[in-house]
């Protein structure tokens, strides 16, 4: 029988190996679940313990089998209190409403762990192998009985304010560690508690637990934090932007009315930015207003964009312009106190198939020592680089333009003769869709 | 020619006083005669002072802009319009389209720029009033009639004010004034803006790219082009012509 709960608990490891790999949320619920995950392998192990001492009566000295026997029958009174914490706090997620029952479950478990530790143990030897029985053991039934039928009566009395996914997982593993509860009742030279605990364990960890839910959840927060941020009416902020620039005109000042309607128009360009692909122009555009703010905020800045009207509705990446911009302003202008200029420019060319060129080219302070190979090494391996804070403005472009445009395009960077540095961001001429 | 009476449509004061103050409506031979904050009241203001030219908000209470025009433009179909909103969406731009809105401007206003939109409101009426009487009896109306004929079929060439002096024989200073008391608006407006409504046809009706359609338009430069062209029509020439073609498809 010892066979069965080694196999239980490699199955059990293997599953908390998976789970503690995975990234997740830190909620009450997968706390839970990872304490389930550590309590039960221990659990088993007691289980396998007591198996084998049980049944070796005559060779293992009392008091051993006595403290395995309590620690087998207490950690299991701890691992059923876990399942109903983690249903209680399943239930209470979906309803809104905190479950009343956790004092009572609490106080319950104390007593039970009290039990565990003082009633005296005593053991059945028959034909077919001994077993524990008498109060001592009973403690664990009515324990295993007393925390399912919470959870039962939780299910039942919330079933229709629950999703029919948790519900399932719920119900199919109260109904399993009932069956086999039952069972060892029947039965108690089976010793099959450990398989009951197991499956349960293992119907929640393939129904809501699993690494795929985890990221599925998390990106979901991820999501849902991003759509928190967007929540501010963006007609809102236009129009009180709006307000203030006439009031600012009508009060004599054109030039803060000039810099507040710059300032929208950066505003409503940069929120278009939902789609993948998008207009050249609209890039252009959008890197306009954002220099157009910078020449604003340092007078000595120059900048220019020329490129041919006829790439105007080329398709390329959403959001690879500025950053570069921003990069160039932010490494290679900024150390000269921002002066000299940035200049953009587009033009097709022709090598294996129609392309276009962009070039960024700025006037700034150039390449540092070695930084110019550490930028071609980390846009060479961008699969592989960790982005750091200073370079994830670019790498993140040259991940999204490796991952829409193909491997044989993407971002680059040379030394001007006279100083500065040009930005070489290499697309396919694709037309937008006229759709 | 006679002063155009503008009536403004905003809820919101500050809109109104903007477009009150801040544009020099006087010398776009326009006056404000009325305001409105709410759909009811535009439409009665409409009743009441016959506008020619009524500046429209469209997310106004009570009934919204589009509503406003739908229903005044049953009374009076004579009333240009002039949509500016925030909202920066082609749904609108649809509806507007097909209440043959006059124009559509978005905010936030560029009021030096809105002066072009006023001469083009002035060109389509005086476009619309020389189709609707070909022969006229006023020697200055024929006079302007024919020269904007002339340019109309010589828009790919250079055209000044002496190229017309020589051409008709007449003052250049005599030819700028015509413009000014027959349309409304000075000589080179009245150019950009044909070349533009050419370039316009051109970017829809043909596949010419925008560099070919430039020089059609009189524009050896496109840069220039692309300049004035985005300064008018709020968008770059490939755009409007992407958009358009995105909303005839829909």
């Amino acid at each position: 029988m010892m066979r069965m709960e080694i196999a239980l608990i490699l199955v059990l490891v293997f599953v908390a190996f998976m789970y503690f790999g995975a990234d997740r949320r830190n909620t009450p619920l997968h706390k839970t679940f990872s304490a389930l995950l550590i309590i039960t392998p221990l659990h088993l192990a007691f289980d396998a313990a007591t198996v084998y001492t049980v049944n070796h009566l005559e060779t293992v000295p009392p008091f051993l089998n006595e403290i395995l026997h309590r620690l087998f029958i207490g950690t299991m009174v701890i691992v059923v209190y876990l399942f109903y914490r983690y249903i209680s706090i399943l239930v209470e997620e979906e309803t809104k409403k905190p479950v009343r029952f956790h004092l009572a479950a609490r106080i319950y478990l104390i007593l039970a762990e009290l039990e565990t530790l003082l009633l005296p143990v005593h053991y059945a030897v028959t034909e077919k192998g001994n077993y524990s029985d008498g109060i001592h053991v009973s403690v664990c039934y009515i324990s295993t009985a007393f925390y399912l039928f919470l959870c039962l009566w939780l299910l039942l009395k919330n079933r229709k304010q629950m999703d029919r996914k948790k519900k399932a997982a719920i119900g199919v593993a109260l109904v399993i560690e009932g069956i086999v509860s039952v069972l060892q009742a029947i039965n108690p030279t089976w010793l099959i508690s450990g398989m009951g605990i197991t499956l349960m364990t293992l119907a929640f960890y393939l129904t809501l637990e699993n690494p795929d839910i985890l990221r599925a959840e998390l990106t979901e927060q991820k999501m849902s934090m991003l759509y928190l941020k967007s929540q501010v009416n963006p007609h809102f902020l236009y129009n009180t932007l709006d307000t203030i620039r006439i009031q600012a005109q009508l009060n004599g000042d054109k030039t803060t009315a000039d810099s507040l309607m710059r300032l929208s128009d950066f505003f409503r360009l940069s929120i278009k930015t939902d789609k993948q692909m998008t207009a050249l122009e609209n890039e252009t555009e959008l890197s306009d207003a954002y220099m157009e703010l910078m020449c604003c905020r340092y007078p000595e800045l120059e900048y220019s964009c020329d490129i041919d009207p006829d790439l105007g509705d080329a398709s390329v990446p959403n959001f690879i312009l500025q950053p570069i911009i921003e990069n160039s302003l932010l490494h290679g202008l900024k150390n000269k106190g921002y002066r000299g200029n940035i200049t953009v420019t587009a033009e097709r060319s022709n090598h294996k198939q129609d392309c276009i060129e962009i070039e960024v080219s700025d006037t700034g302070s150039g390449f540092g020592e070695g930084v110019k190979r550490r930028i071609d090494e980390m846009l060479l391996n961008y699969d592989k680089e960790k982005p750091k804070t200073e370079s994830i403005g670019i790498l993140n472009v040259q991940k999204r333009i490796k991952l829409l445009c193909g491997k044989e395009f993407g971002l680059s960077y040379t030394e001007n003769t006279g100083g500065g540095v040009t930005a070489h961001i290499r697309l396919p001429l694709v037309r937008e869709e006229y759709k | 020619m006679r002063m155009l009476k503008v009536l403004l449509v905003d809820d919101e004061i500050m809109i109104r006083e903007g477009f009150k103050h801040l544009f020099d409506w006087d010398s776009h031979g326009c006056e404000v005669v009325g305001e409105a904050a709410d759909g009811m009241e535009a439409l009665g203001q409409i009743d009441a002072l016959l506008p020619d030219i009524v500046i429209m908000d469209i997310n106004i209470p009570i009934m919204n802009g589009l509503k406003v025009i739908e229903v005044s433009r049953i009374k009076h179909p004579e009333i240009a319009y002039v949509i500016v909103s925030g909202y920066d969406d082609f749904e609108y731009c649809r509806q507007a389209l097909r209440l043959q809105i006059t124009d559509y401007i978005l905010k936030p206003v560029n009021y030096e720029e809105f002066g072009s939109c006023i001469d083009n409101l002035k060109i389509s009426m005086y476009e619309n009033k020389a189709n609707a009487q070909a022969d006229s009896e006023n020697r200055e109306e024929r006079i302007i009639s024919s020269i904007t004929r002339y340019m109309q079929e010589h828009l790919s060439e250079e055209i000044s004010l002496s190229v017309l002096a020589d051409e008709f024989h007449l003052n250049p200073q005599y030819i700028s004034q015509l413009f000014k008391t027959e349309i409304g608006v000075g000589f080179l407006a009245y150019l950009t803006n044909i070349r533009i409504e050419k370039a316009k046809k051109l970017l829809l009706s043909t596949a010419l790219s925008v560099t070919e359609i430039s020089s059609l338009a009189g524009y050896s430069d496109y840069r220039v082009f692309t300049k004035v062209f985005k300064k008018t029509e709020g968008v770059t020439p490939s755009k409007f012509r992407r958009e358009f073609l995105d909303r005839d498809k829909l």
